[in-house]
């Protein structure tokens, strides 16, 4: 095969405009105290999403904030905003009652503690990251995952924002973060096939890019499976996902029984990242996996809140539990928890 | 009244002229401090004033000159239009003309030349020559674009048309065939299968173009649409409009449609919208060596296109690609001479070593010259003055080892070359190599396999007698071979080493195993021993040479840093040797590999203080002795601790540091490279990317441990327990997790490794250090047992220290995998003994690790480290990926050197060296003496048909594809060669020699190599930066292109001269280079591991975006103020 493809647009990451906490100001983080540079804990606002699915896997929509109850390490938490779907936020007043928050919507913006303008896009719609796999692993089924693929970009919702990154050995950005489909689409396909696969080393490289983006983000890895050249272990990925709050989704075109280490580890990653694995070997399984990643962003719900003071600096356990559910019939799907970051002070 | 008029006027034109050369002046001093843009201020605003001097004017004129802006030029015009100076405006008008010619601009430069000659300049022509192009070469013609051949042929779409054909060749002779497993013959790769499919539906294609070569489809309807679809492997789902969808059909024409770039969603988006589609596809036009006629056989012209029959031929490509390498006048002579056909069968040979051949006027250039010749003729059989006829031998001689001899020796020049080729030792040395049995010749394998001999000859020592450096003398040498630690070398020469008595036996040994393929350790420890007593004032022992020799295969990786610090004594080589087999004897595996790891660390760090100067020279040595003595006889953790502890406070204590400092805070400043920086945000800038990765590996600083070690102790005098200490260290190793807690029982069974250092992290993560300070009590004993249990956690601090230093820019790894200093595996796999041996890189591909880690001694880390780090840096164009043995040198060359000592004098002198180059070469377009005598200095390091490309280039006029064809440290040594001969040669040369004049011991070659030179591990078994300005080497068995690699010293120089040009202060180098150099390998383009003039493509493209960045920051900065 040929050894040196790949396409490379560069992505320039919208700034991150997540506003920050600090916590305990004169507190300085662990060990470093009377040393230079101190590090401070940091959280950001975080962005959780979740769907809710009843014991036949059917996704129960329409509920409200009221609904719900997010814990932190059991600390019950205020919702800044909630949002359904593709459905413009609405900020969450004191009383677990609503008001439009998005320009034209008639009402100021919730405070946030940096002065972070939310009525902006960024938190309109997901920020889908299509991470493809063109190594020698999928040299048969190049074309026809190009064709599924395409058809998901076509087929995801306006507000959506897209973009197409590809790797073998190396990561590739085929196509910047856009909503325009025709444009993504042009960068798939150019996408060109390469040789080695380093599967986890690029998924560390595309959560790196879509934790620069405000706004919900999801990964869709499509991926036969294998990786010959990672240094990262998939776990270590996992952690990042998690603490970033980006959920994988992976679309494997492998059978499951015949790789059980990459199935495995593919139902690990996306489990505890609030995304879904699926084995999707025939075209139109990729494509029905892709219609159920569709089904997923526009039935999900997102809710953004300021932590509440939490002496943890280790991971953070979430909880989301459906207040209007005392049989616990319904199955909340979300990230477990996170770990808050590290910065200079 | 008139008088006094006179006077005011005279008291005027006397203050402006006071105040220009104030102007001047106060500038000159800014820059000498390094405050070049403040410089360039203060000129600018004295050369605006309204009554502005001559003298301010030409000093702005000059300053924009010698730092390469383009604004110089303007500032020349100006000059002139006020000057009356004679000499001052024919100076201004020279400059003028080459700067012209440097910016294209050749109007300007007739012009300015005109005005020149007028103003009585003589050394330049009256007018621009009439530049002849050269003359064109004939065509062959590849079906479909060029951008969609190059990508499935895994071309550099940046090739120029000329190099097409040779690029394809070399891609079809490395990577089009494989050996078949059910018969003889070759069968096609993955790769070219691809390649002659895609050739297929390009010619399907082509036919749709019809004669204008352009697709085009008027509508979604026209029954071109089908067809083209089908050739594509696509069809509609979905009528025309805009449902319209296109999907596989036939899955490998879609693939290629896919792979070749064809604009397929283009395609798809004029269908849905119903528009015409067109599609330039003119096929692809490559100038071809003497027509495709000279390539073919009579069968062949008959039986189709030349780039089928071309592909399909691995032997006719190697024939091309050995011809494309050959100097224009030398291949004409030997096409007239030897028939293809019999070329066709030594090919091989010509392509590896026919490199250095060079015909004038009939006869071959050979190596030492009319001395040599007639040894050569010997040799050969043939005279070189029949040019022809003596390549012709060399190549069909004996498989190639003659061809490979007169390669090597091509390649080296001076008192070397002149010893080496002394006749009789000409021959007796060839025969040495050559042998009785000659196959397998040199050519056969894949690489070339004559990487000893090349090292040899590039690295042997003629000392001031004319005789070659013999490490240790000859008595070594012959003990060595006769008494050989790990079994025969060769049989034969054995023997003969009883005999030995003169250097020149010694050498035809070396020479003798320079033909056998496995690995040849006794070359290997020759050089290594040269390379050992390179730079010392006293020579080494012939003991310590004999005891280096013999435990070469165990410690070689270690060697590295004893050239760390050139006046270092026979006895602390001794020490150091001693101390690692008293390490390797440690039976407990865990403690061998904490004893190891800390030694290795102190060790580490003691070498990159010594070699950045934190240490002096004269504190570097008994700073070694005291850390290697204190490990010598070590008998468990608690004294390995204290060891630990002695040699932190050794190393701070050598470099100057108070004892009030806080380690931590000491150490890292030191690490960035200064404890007194000259540019502290660029220092913070380095130290908060240490701190970051310090934090991310959760390791526990030096202060805490040293303030648990001295709370011990005062808990032994009886005062009271601080919990607090304890907690910090508890809380923070709790972090730590084991590596895929979540394994399953398949992924466990999947694990190669790791157990060892698996243990070393569980130690720590169950250590509770208060519950056993509590239980000790006040018992002095006990307590001081505890700093056993603090002794893991010291090794992986020390260990993380040596890790930040050389942690490359992003350090995905080191941020991500917060057990990867702990996972150092000191021990390597089960069986193997690695602990002092190169660092290696295991555990790529998740399933057989918890991901990668680096493994064995600490010695070759910052290699490992850009070699782990590599696959995470983002190619920005396509096709490309990273360059496997380039790259992680040329990470180690940004990240092994610290600029903190550089002077802004020795910045300068490097921009200067570089844009007198490329001036000298804009010269060399107008007059011919310079481009010979240009040709003549680059032949010293570029081969002759690079040589004689370049001369062609500057004749026909065409500097910038000139410029392309050389190296930025050859346009480095041009300049140089011409500052010598020169004394007066304009601007830039009197900068050049004011600088050496005003700062003699920093501003000369010797000092610029240590300040600007790259690290050679291979090269020179050290890491200390050094230019040495060899040929660049190609790719050689053994080590791909890692030698190439390290020969490549044009990157640092040109970052250098960026600098300059940007007016950045030298500390900021310390942030720039890293930066840029991540830039350039993501910009890499390359073909084939010896495409590095794509490597040159890049770096410029780096200086560019470099400068347009800052110019649009200027504009704004401009359109903010006004």
């Amino acid at each position: 095969m040929k050894s040196m493809l790949g396409v490379c647009l560069g992505l320039t990451a919208a700034a991150a405009i997540t506003a920050t906490l600090w916590w305990g100001a004169p507190v300085a983080f662990a060990q470093q105290e009377e040393e230079r540079p101190l590090f401070r804990v940091k959280v950001d606002m975080v962005v959780l999403t979740f769907t809710v699915t009843d014991s036949k896997g059917r996704y129960q929509t329409g509920l409200k904030p009221k609904d719900f109850r997010i814990l932190e390490d059991g600390i019950v938490q205020k919702m800044n905003t909630f949002g359904e779907g593709n459905k413009p936020p609405v900020q969450v007043l004191e009383d677990g009652s609503t008001r439009p928050i998005l320009a034209g919507g008639g009402t100021e913006a919730p405070p946030t503690p940096s002065g972070v303008d939310p009525r902006t896009d960024a938190f309109v719609g997901t920020n889908v990251f299509v991470l493809f796999d063109t190594s020698n692993y999928m040299y048969r089924g190049f074309v026809y995952a190009s064709d599924a693929i395409a058809d998901f970009i076509r087929g995801l919702d306006r507000a959506d924002s897209v973009a197409v990154y590809t790797f073998s050995r190396n990561l590739s950005r085929a196509a910047d973060l856009t909503r325009d489909r025709n444009e993504a689409i042009v960068g798939l396909r150019r996408a060109v096939a390469g040789d080695d696969a380093a599967l986890y080393n690029c998924l560390l490289l595309a959560l790196r890019d879509a934790a620069k983006v405000p706004g919900r983000k999801v990964i869709i890895v499509f991926s036969n499976g294998p990786d010959n050249a990672s240094m990262v272990a998939p776990d270590d990925v996992r952690t990042v996902a998690e603490d970033e709050g980006i959920p994988i989704y992976v679309i494997s075109t492998s059978d499951v029984n015949k790789d059980p280490i990459s199935t495995n580890v593919f139902r690990r990653i996306s489990t505890r990242t609030g995304g879904q694995v699926y084995f999707a070997k025939t075209w139109q399984r990729q494509v029905e996996a892709f219609e159920s990643i569709r089904e997923s962003l526009g039935n999900s719900y997102t809710v953004t809140y300021y932590p509440q003071p939490n002496p943890n600096e280790g991971f953070r356990k979430i909880d989301v539990q459906l207040v209007s559910d005392p049989g616990k019939k319904f199955r909340v799907r979300a990230r477990p928890g996170y770990r808050p970051g590290r910065e200079f002070e | 009244m008139r008088l006094s008029s006179f006077l005011v006027l005279g008291c005027v034109l006397a203050i402006g002229l006071a105040q220009a050369q104030d102007a001047v002046s106060r500038a000159r001093q800014m820059e000498s401090s390094g405050d070049t843009a403040g410089a360039a201020r203060v000129l600018a605003e004295a050369a605006q004033a309204a009554n502005a001097s001559e003298a301010s004017l030409a000093a702005v004129a000059e300053f924009l000159d010698r730092h390469g802006n383009s604004g110089a030029r303007t500032a020349y015009e100006k000059l002139i239009g006020r000057t009356s100076d004679g000499a001052r405006k024919r100076d201004a008008l020279r400059r003028l003309v080459l700067l012209d010619l440097q910016a294209q601009d050749n109007a300007a430069a007739g012009r300015h030349l005109e005005q020149y000659r007028a103003a009585g300049g003589q050394d330049l022509p009256a007018a621009l020559p009439s530049w002849s192009q050269s003359e064109a070469m004939p065509v062959i013609e590849i079906p479909g674009p060029v951008f969609s051949f190059s990508r499935m042929a895994a071309l550099s779409p940046d090739l120029k048309p000329e190099e097409l054909l040779p690029a394809l060749a070399r891609n079809i002779v490395t990577n089009g065939y494989q050996a078949s497993s059910s018969q003889e013959a070759l069968e096609q790769t993955e790769y070219l299968k691809l390649v002659f499919r895609y050739l297929s539906q390009a010619r399907e294609l082509e036919k749709l173009s019809g004669a204008d070569k352009t697709i085009r489809i008027e509508t979604c309807e026209s029954k071109e649409t089908a067809e083209i679809l089908r050739i594509l492997g696509f069809r509609m789902r979905g009528s025309c409009g805009t449902e319209l969808i296109l999907e596989t059909m036939n899955a490998s024409r879609a693939f290629l449609t896919i792979d070749s770039g064809f604009p397929l969603a283009e395609l798809e988006q004029v269908l849905r919208t119903n528009r015409p589609f067109t599609y330039d596809y003119r096929p692809t036009r490559a100038p071809i060596l003497y027509g495709a006629e000279y390539w073919l056989s009579s069968r062949e012209k008959q039986s189709g296109e030349f780039i089928d029959t071309f592909m399909g031929d691995p032997a006719l490509c190697r024939l091309y690609l050995g011809l494309s390498k050959l100097d224009r006048e030398t291949a004409e002579e030997l096409r007239k001479v030897v028939p293809a056909q019999r070329l066709r069968a030594f090919a091989h040979v010509l392509d590896f070593f026919g490199g250095m051949f060079l015909i004038r006027e009939g006869k071959l250039a050979v190596p030492g010259g009319s001395r040599s010749a007639a040894a050569w003729t010997e040799l050969a059989g043939v005279s070189p003055d029949q040019g022809a006829q003596f390549i012709e031998r060399l190549l069909t001689r004996d498989d190639g080892w003659l061809s490979s001899y007169f390669d090597a020796l091509s390649r080296i020049e001076g008192p070397t070359l002149d010893y080496l080729a002394e006749p009789e030792r000409l021959k007796r040395f060839y025969a040495a190599l050559r042998g009785r049995v000659t196959s397998p010749g040199p050519a056969r394998p894949v690489f070339r396999s004559n990487t000893d001999l090349m090292l040899l000859t590039t690295r042997l020592r003629v000392d001031a007698n004319g005789q070659p450096h013999i490490p240790g003398g000859v008595e070594v040498w012959r003990d060595l071979f006769v008494k050989h630690p790990h079994g025969k070398y060769d049989g034969k020469l054995t023997r003969l080493a009883t005999t030995w008595k003169a250097p020149d036996d010694v050498l035809e040994a070396l020479f003798a195993l320079c033909r056998k393929a496995v690995e040849n350790e006794p070359l290997k420890i020759f050089m290594a021993m040269s390379d050992l007593s390179r730079k010392r004032s006293a020579a080494l022992e012939a003991a310590t040479v004999d005891r280096l020799a013999r435990q070469y295969r165990a410690l070689a990786a270690q060697y590295p840093i004893f050239t760390e610090v050139p006046s270092l004594s026979d006895a602390a080589i001794l020490n150091y040797l001693e101390t690692a087999a008293e390490i390797s004897s440690i039976r407990d595996q865990g403690v061998r590999a904490n004893v190891a790891g800390t030694f290795q660390a102190l060790v580490g760090l003691w070498q990159i203080f010594s070699r950045n100067e934190a240490i002096p020279s004269s504190a570097a040595e008994p700073a070694l002795v005291s850390i290697v003595d204190s490990f010598g006889k070590l008998r468990n953790g608690k004294e390995l601790f204290n060891a630990g502890v002695s040699g932190v406070r050794t190393l701070l204590k050598a470099a100057g540091a108070s004892e009030q400092v806080s380690e931590q805070d000491y150490v890292l400043d030191l690490l960035a490279g200064t404890a007194k920086p000259g540019d502290a945000e660029a220092h913070q800038q380095i130290v908060q990317e240490m701190v970051r990765i310090f934090e991310g590996q959760k390791l526990i600083s030096l202060k805490m441990l040293m303030d648990i070690a001295d709370h011990l102790d005062a808990l032994a005098k009886g005062e009271k327990l601080n919990p607090t200490l304890f907690s910090r260290l508890t809380t923070r190793l709790s972090e730590l997790q084991l590596p895929r807690a979540s394994l399953t029982g398949v992924e466990k069974n999947a694990l190669s490794f790791g157990y060892w250092t698996e243990k070393h992290i569980e130690q720590q993560r169950k250590m509770n250090l208060r519950a056993v300070v509590e239980r000790a009590g006040a018992d002095a004993g006990k307590l001081d047992d505890v700093r056993e249990d603090l002794a893991p956690t010291l090794r992986d601090t020390l260990v993380g220290l040596n890790y930040l230093y050389y942690a490359p820019p992003g350090a995905q790894l080191l941020r991500t995998n917060p057990l990867f200093v702990r996972s150092h595996d000191f021990l390597g796999v089960q069986g193997t003994n690695q602990t002092w041996r190169n660092t290696e890189v295991l555990g790529t591909g998740w399933p057989s690790s918890a991901g990668g880690r680096l493994v064995g001694s600490l010695a070759g880390m910052a290699y490992a480290l850009a070699e782990a780090e590599q696959n995470f840096l983002i190619p920005s164009r396509e096709q490309a990926l990273i360059w496997g043995d380039l790259v992680p040198q040329m990470i180690l060359s940004a990240k092994i050197p610290r600029w903190w000592q550089v002077t802004p004098a020795q910045v300068h002198w490097v921009g200067l060296h570089v844009r007198l180059g490329e001036s000298l070469a804009a010269e060399a377009m107008l007059d011919p003496a310079r481009r010979t005598w240009l040709g003549s200095v680059l032949g010293r390091q570029a081969a002759p048909a690079r040589t004689s490309r370049v001369t062609e280039l500057l004749s026909a006029g065409n500097l910038p594809r000139a410029l392309e064809n050389i190296t930025v440290s050859e346009l480095f040594l041009i300049a140089g060669d011409y500052v010598k001969n020169n004394k007066d040669g304009g601007v830039l040369v009197r900068e050049i020699q004011r600088l050496a004049q005003a700062s003699p011991d920093t501003v000369n070659y010797q000092a610029i190599s240590r300040a600007f030179g790259t690290p050679k591990p291979t090269l020179t078994t050290s890491y200390r930066p050094e230019l040495l300005h060899l040929r660049t080497f190609p790719t050689l068995m053994g080590y791909s292109s890692r030698i190439m690699a390290e020969s490549w010293e044009s990157s640092i120089l040109y970052y250098v001269a960026l600098a300059d040009e940007m007016h950045l202060p030298p500390g900021r180098l310390n942030v720039a280079i890293p930066e840029w150099t991540q830039q350039t390998v993501e910009r890499i383009f390359a073909t084939h591991l010896e495409d590095w003039p794509a490597l040159l493509r890049s770096l410029r493209v780096v200086g560019k975006e470099t400068r347009d960045r800052k110019k649009d920051q200027q504009e704004k900065a401009a359109g903010g103020g006004a």
